[in-house]
């Protein structure tokens, strides 16, 4: 279990605009075992869903580049293999399945098309064993009258029966990781429920381990082990599920879970974060949540302070929780 | 509190479809049918429902930016399909939206002071004054004054819902029509437009229909929740009663269906099977039978009748008839 699939080590993505460089993703280490479930959490612009496009050298036709650091899948860095060599991993090792169901599929081709395209890419299967295994891939991820859905175009569809066929594409080869990004959030909460179970059956079947990218706090609760939280293109917080919703300690995180209303709870007023996500050309010098921050300090604004393990297996970046180090450094 | 701002009675709007080669067939799609119930002032009611159950289109038909088939809307006993244009026009001051899409639904080509003054220019509000309510109204939604002078574009998605609901408040509305107004924003950015939405009504003493797909959204900020399902409401409630005690099936799905934000609760979860069916061509019967984990041969028969359960509590299903 605790053998590492997927080791992103200190990842840098830039982006070279006409404006000037923007730093999406900026140093961030997550590690992703075979078999786990993986949450990355945070608002939009925080650089998890570019991290999940690096994973997958996505990046090509966007000003975005790597620029730092390297991603292991299976002890292979894989921002140094040919595109012909990442070929065979992408849809085959690790897949993807991406937000909006409604545009991830194209318009034009019939879902048996689209499904038995990947299968023969990847599998090598004839045109025969192709359409039989994306039948049964179809039937797999609970769509009813599979056979006919084939013939079928997206717009056939529902959002949810989109999402599943997407589900399906994904887990056609079997990969051994999934990369899920905002899977369930273009979706009716009964629905999302559905996928959801979904999920968790194939990964109980497959043995398939998930990325999970997500704002959506309750998702994070009832899918993931481990939570990597992000904030401004940085890693601000990762420990274990429990350990998160029970002892948050960076004072976003805080900040996060105290912002979902909860159900049945009744608050009269919801705590809020001030302010809003910095934007990538105005990136404060120090921390980078300080603006917002109930307990910034003076300090908070010189240093950015670094990922510091406070506990068995959790890491946060803030200087409240490693005030030996900055006695040092000062 | 006690006499209703709004009453809306057996509300329709059938939406016709052409069918057949020469689109001589019709048939229709009934976005919201027969949807009663009324709001009180100074209250919030939500309205909680999945995609196509028709609250949108509720919000828009007691806006009258759609004509209803048939029905009534009451507003301050003022019968809404009796009045002209003229006064539809001045009465619409007291009813304001506040839109899901803040991309969307400010003119990128207009600047900020444009966009909040426009109601006012409508409505015949004095020119000379405009700017400074412009500006005051700025403030009251946490923007600065100096953002008159700017253009959408220069704002981010919390801060152009600010914009909205500062247009929305510039004609003093005695109503806002809320249509899933955080639902595209981020968590934190979410938690600010509640709380400033909860602060406003506090200081303008305002009513609000809060239309909202987020049952925990909802449930913070609403008195009364009504729950619709492929047009109609089936189950309506005090926000506490209806969610302690939900008593039809749809309802208690829709609540065990919410991720909750804790991983040590393990709950029973009602996973409903299907999509919701299209509205072109409703089940029989009840309409939630499809999918209903409790159906009974009667459900595909007969409609449930609206019943009382409690005070205030009403909901359309066969097992509280028995």
């Amino acid at each position: 279990m605790t053998e590492p699939l997927l080791k992103i080590t200190d990842l840098k993505t830039h982006f070279f605009g006409d404006d000037g460089v923007v730093i999406a993703v900026d140093g961030v280490t997550i590690t992703v075992n075979k078999g786990e479930t993986v949450g990355i959490v945070g608002e939009s612009g925080c650089g998890k869903s570019v991290t999940s496009l690096s994973i997958m050298r996505l990046l090509q036709d966007t000003p975005g580049q790597v620029v730092g650091g390297s991603i292991e899948f299976e002890n292979k860095n894989i921002l140094e293999i040919s595109e012909k060599e990442m070929r065979g991993i992408r849809g085959n090792d690790i897949a993807m399945i991406f937000q909006e169901p409604m545009t991830s599929l194209n318009p034009v081709y019939k879902i048996g098309k689209q499904l038995e395209e990947a299968i023969r890419l990847h599998l090598k299967y004839d045109k025969k064993r192709a359409h039989k295994h994306a039948i049964r891939m179809l039937e797999l991820v609970g769509l009813p009258r599979a056979k006919q859905l084939m013939n079928e175009f997206p717009y056939q569809l529902s959002g949810g029966m989109r999402q599943r066929v997407m589900i399906a594409m994904a887990m056609a080869c079997s990969p051994k990781l999934l990369i899920a990004d905002e899977p369930t959030t273009a979706l009716d909460v009964t629905i999302q429920a559905q996928i959801l179970e979904l999920m968790q059956e194939l990964r109980e079947t497959s043995e398939t381990a998930i990325m999970l990218i997500t704002h959506d706090l309750g998702v994070v609760a009832e899918m993931c082990d481990r939570v990597v939280v992000m904030y401004a293109g940085k890693v601000v917080e990762e420990t274990d599920v429990i350990t998160l919703f029970e002892d948050p300690k960076h004072p976003y995180t805080k900040g996060l879970i105290g912002s979902v209303p909860k159900l049945g709870e009744n608050a009269e007023e919801l705590d809020s974060i001030p302010g809003n996500v910095p934007t990538p050309y105005n990136m404060p010098n120090g921390c980078k949540f300080a603006p917002r921050c109930k307990f910034a300090m003076e300090k908070c604004w010189e240093i950015d302070p670094n990922l510091i393990e406070t506990e068995n297996d959790h890491l946060v970046r803030c200087l409240l929780f490693q005030n030996k180090q900055v006695e040092v450094e000062l | 509190m006690t006499t209703p701002l709004v009453e809306i009675k057996q509300l329709k709007k059938y939406f016709p479809v052409k069918k057949g080669i020469l689109g001589t067939k019709k048939s229709f799609v009934k976005a919201v049918d027969d949807v009663s119930f009324s709001i009180k002032k100074g209250e919030t009611f939500g309205l909680v429902g999945e995609s196509g159950c028709g609250k949108s289109t509720t919000g828009r038909l007691l806006t009258r930016l759609l004509e209803p088939s048939d029905g009534e809307i009451y507003f301050e006993n003022n019968k809404l399909s009796e009045l002209n244009e003229e006064q539809l026009r001045r009465i619409r001051k007291d009813f304001q939206m506040i839109f899901q899409d803040p991309y969307a639904s400010l003119n990128p080509r207009m600047k900020v002071k444009n966009i909040i003054n426009e109601p006012l220019i409508i409505h015949g509000y004095d020119k000379k004054k405009s700017l400074s309510r412009v500006k005051e109204l700025l403030e009251v939604v946490g923007l600065n004054s100096y953002h008159a002078e700017r253009y959408p574009h220069e704002f981010s998605g919390g801060q152009r819902q600010r914009i909205g609901i500062a247009r929305a408040l510039a004609v003093n509305p005695k109503l806002i029509i809320a249509d899933e107004p955080v639902s595209a924003l981020d968590v934190s950015i979410q938690a600010q437009i509640l709380n400033l939405l909860k602060r406003l009504q506090k200081e303008f003493d305002l009513t609000y229909l809060f239309i909202a797909h987020d049952l925990s959204v909802v449930e913070h900020i609403s008195d009364r929740v009504g729950v619709m399902y492929l047009g109609k409401i089936v189950e309506i409630a005090d926000k506490t009663e209806l969610y302690k005690n939900p008593q039809h099936p749809y309802t208690k799905s829709l609540l065990s269906a919410v991720p909750i934000p804790n991983p040590k609760l393990k709950r029973e979860r009602i996973v409903l099977k299907g999509d919701i069916p299209s509205p072109a061509n409703p089940p029989n019967g009840c309409t939630f039978h499809t999918r209903c984990p409790f159906a009974m041969e009667i459900c595909k028969k007969s409609v449930p009748e609206f019943t009382k359960i409690g005070v205030g509590h009403y909901a359309a299903c066969h097992l509280i008839n028995e």
